[in-house]
């Protein structure tokens, strides 16, 4: 069966793309979400496998939303999308239950790479 | 691939200028509150999510601006720095030179030929370092800056019905403009001819300016076949490499409208029958992967589509067959008929059912339907294929739909019009160069033989078949035009050829559309009602009734 990804990221520049690279290597997109709210609901809704989580969003930061979804879905794989720059956010985000992470911009080989990679994590996350 | 860069650009650059809108509305609310935290954190993240997405382009001297913005900006926010002093100027200037920047890339240009960029980062560093920025007369840019003009965007989006109701407007214009240009010259009135000539001049230009507005590229529609194309492919386990060729001809915006069933037809059945499996392509000596090519070019006033694959190919022995079959054509008439008269029963409404798809290669499902569509069009389909190789349907469509080059010729005294999409050639023939073959009059045209009818006959024949040819009937001259539909010939017989001319063709009102021998009127400038044939529709009529 197809994994079933949620797409989070406030710019629609960065969810279509996602979105191809993902629909192309064989994924199935699950839906977008384009601020935290959305993406705490989606993620409920539509209950992924994976969800690639921008570090800043509009309302909440990503971390936020990272707290948030790992209370709900301990079991969700969480790929954090950062820029350079934002290590000490990664750092922290790593700690509260993300999987891996990605830093923008990113070819589309590492990108399925990781989520590739984080997929295949075994079990729930450990902190 | 070309198609998806071009919506990326496009998508990144309808974000960047939202997100530079945004940014001068913010930067404005908090030179009026510089504590407005709201205003600074959509600051960051709008500067944050156009760093990243230029970076994703390319566009790395944006990406670098942003960068340098962003950190300012997280400066701020993290209470380092505040948003006061020097401080303003340059993070307003900041803000502008990314907005030249957008557009400069809009227009097709470097983002380096954006003026002071160098200066405006090392400015940036400046203020990073805690150090005062060089700020250029600042009483000059604050004046730039009170003179900006408001710019709004060179593109307007109109909706279709909006250009279909101009065009529909200058046909009318046309029309009463060709009636003046006749009236002129009945008067004789010299300055009356010369503002008539004047008249047809501008709108001439006004309709092909039109006509120009409704252009579109065809790839606009090709773009949306590697999306298709895929699927298909993955449905049927075939391998498929498609090429899109000539995606910048231009068509007019309904045409393209009209053809894309069209199209999604012959793709799927290209893919569906015509190209094999992966394996069963290996086994043939062909490389596994099938070659799908569409391809547009311009031939003339005309636009022409190719649809080709290097698959199957078209049993054409089968078809002949099926034709008898059909009752479509006698056994001892199939042998004779070439190859691509036995092809032209493909387009035949109802000719192949799904049960026989697959003993011709699946091709005629529906093909009736793809040639109803192009019909409609004054379009023609043509098919070619060799048995084993490949099949190629090619299109033909007008560019525009309005005006069409059309033939004019007199029958009882009367003018009527054949689309010149439909016309091969016209020929004057004296009786002795006519042979009479079971009753119907052939001509050698080309070294080809091509049935001839008069017109007349045809028109006014009503039920039953037409009345067999007699040699004496055949008196005098015979000016013959020579039209092709679905690659049958066919002459017709009328009483004398007026001239060449673009018509603009009406559908016809209530009582006369049920005559469907006519694909609409024209009027011509003298005033007078002018039918236009409908080519495919008599040819028909004359394979029905032929004695």
């Amino acid at each position: 069966m197809k994994n079933r990804i949620l797409i989070v990221d406030d710019s629609f520049y960065m969810r279509t793309m996602l979105k191809n690279m993902l629909t192309d290597a064989g994924y199935e997109v699950v839906g977008e979400a384009a601020n935290g709210q959305q993406a705490l609901e989606m993620a409920s809704q539509t209950n992924p496998d994976l969800i690639t989580l921008d570090v800043i969003l509009p309302d909440n930061t990503g971390l936020d939303v990272l707290k948030g979804i790992r209370q709900e879905q301990p079991d969700v794989k969480v790929v954090m999308c950062s820029a350079v720059g934002q290590e000490v956010i990664v750092n922290e985000a790593l700690e509260s239950g993300a999987t891996a992470y990605i830093v923008k911009p990113f070819s589309e080989e590492k990108v399925l790479e990781i989520v590739g990679g984080a997929l295949q994590a075994s079990g729930s996350t450990e902190a | 691939m070309k198609s998806r860069e071009q919506e990326y650009r496009e998508i990144f650059m309808a974000e960047a200028l939202e997100y530079y809108d945004a940014m001068s509305r913010h930067i404005s609310e908090l030179e009026k509150t510089p504590t407005d935290e709201p205003a600074l954190n959509e600051l960051f993240r709008l500067m944050h999510n156009l760093k990243s997405n230029a970076r994703a382009m390319g566009y790395t001297q944006i990406g670098e601006l942003a960068h340098h913005m962003e950190t300012i900006f997280g400066l701020i926010r993290s209470k380092e720095k505040s948003f006061t002093g020097s401080v303003v100027p340059v993070l307003f200037g900041g803000i502008d030179t990314i907005g030249n920047m957008i557009r400069a890339i809009g227009d097709g240009q470097e983002t380096d030929s954006v003026a002071d960029v160098d200066e405006l980062l090392a400015n940036l560093d400046r203020l990073v370092r805690g150090e005062e920025p060089v700020l250029i007369d600042a009483g000059a840019a604050a004046e730039d800056d009170a003179n900006r003009k408001l710019e709004l965007s060179d593109l307007v989006y109109i909706q279709i019905k909006k250009l279909d109701h101009l065009l529909n407007l200058v046909g009318e214009l046309i029309i009463d403009r060709d009636r003046i240009l006749t009236l002129s010259q009945e008067i004789g009135n010299s300055a009356l001819q010369a503002t008539a000539a004047h008249l047809f001049r501008i709108s001439d230009e006004l309709q092909y300016s039109v006509m120009d507005a409704r252009l579109v590229n065809v790839g606009s529609l090709f773009n949306k076949f590697p999306r298709v194309v895929r699927d298909v492919a993955t449905a049927e386990r075939k391998e498929v490499e498609l090429t899109l060729v000539g995606e910048d001809i231009q068509i007019d915006r309904n045409i393209l409208q009209i053809i894309t069933d069209s199209l999604l037809h012959l793709v799927r059945n290209a893919i569906g029958h015509g190209l094999e499996q992966p394996q069963e392509r290996v086994n043939l000596g062909k490389p596994a992967i099938g070659q799908l090519t569409m391809s547009a070019q311009t031939e003339r006033d005309d636009v022409l589509i190719h649809v080709i694959d290097d698959g199957r190919g078209i049993d054409i022995a089968n078809v002949r067959r099926k034709a008898v079959e059909r009752g479509l054509i006698s056994k001892e008439a199939a042998t004779t008929l070439d190859d691509d008269a036995v092809r032209a029963f493909l387009f035949e409404p109802g000719f192949s059912m799904a049960q026989e798809v697959t003993e011709i290669s699946g091709r005629g499902v529906g093909l009736d339907v793809v040639k109803l569509a192009i019909d409609s069009l004054g379009g023609q389909l043509r098919v070619d294929s060799t048995l084993g190789k490949g099949t190629t349907f090619t299109l033909v469509l007008p560019t525009s739909i309005a005006v069409k080059g059309a033939l004019l010729f007199e029958l009882d005294e009367r003018s009527y019009a054949i689309p010149l999409m439909h016309t091969d050639s016209v020929v004057s023939l004296w009786p002795e160069q006519l042979h009479i073959v079971g009753g119907t009059l052939l001509a050698d045209i080309q070294e080809e033989s091509v049935p001839v009818v008069s017109l007349r006959r045809l028109l006014h024949n009503g039920d039953g078949p037409l009345k067999p040819v007699h040699r004496a009937e055949v008196t005098g001259r015979q000016d013959i035009i020579i039209v092709n539909y679905n690659n049958r010939k066919l002459g017709l017989i009328v009483d004398r050829f007026l001239r060449q001319q673009a018509i603009v063709i009406k559908s016809m009102s209530k009582p006369l559309d049920t005559i469907d021998l006519f694909g609409g009127v024209t009027l011509l400038g003298s005033g007078q009602v002018c039918l236009v044939l409908d080519v495919p529709a008599l040819t028909r009529l004359f394979l029905a009734k032929r004695p």
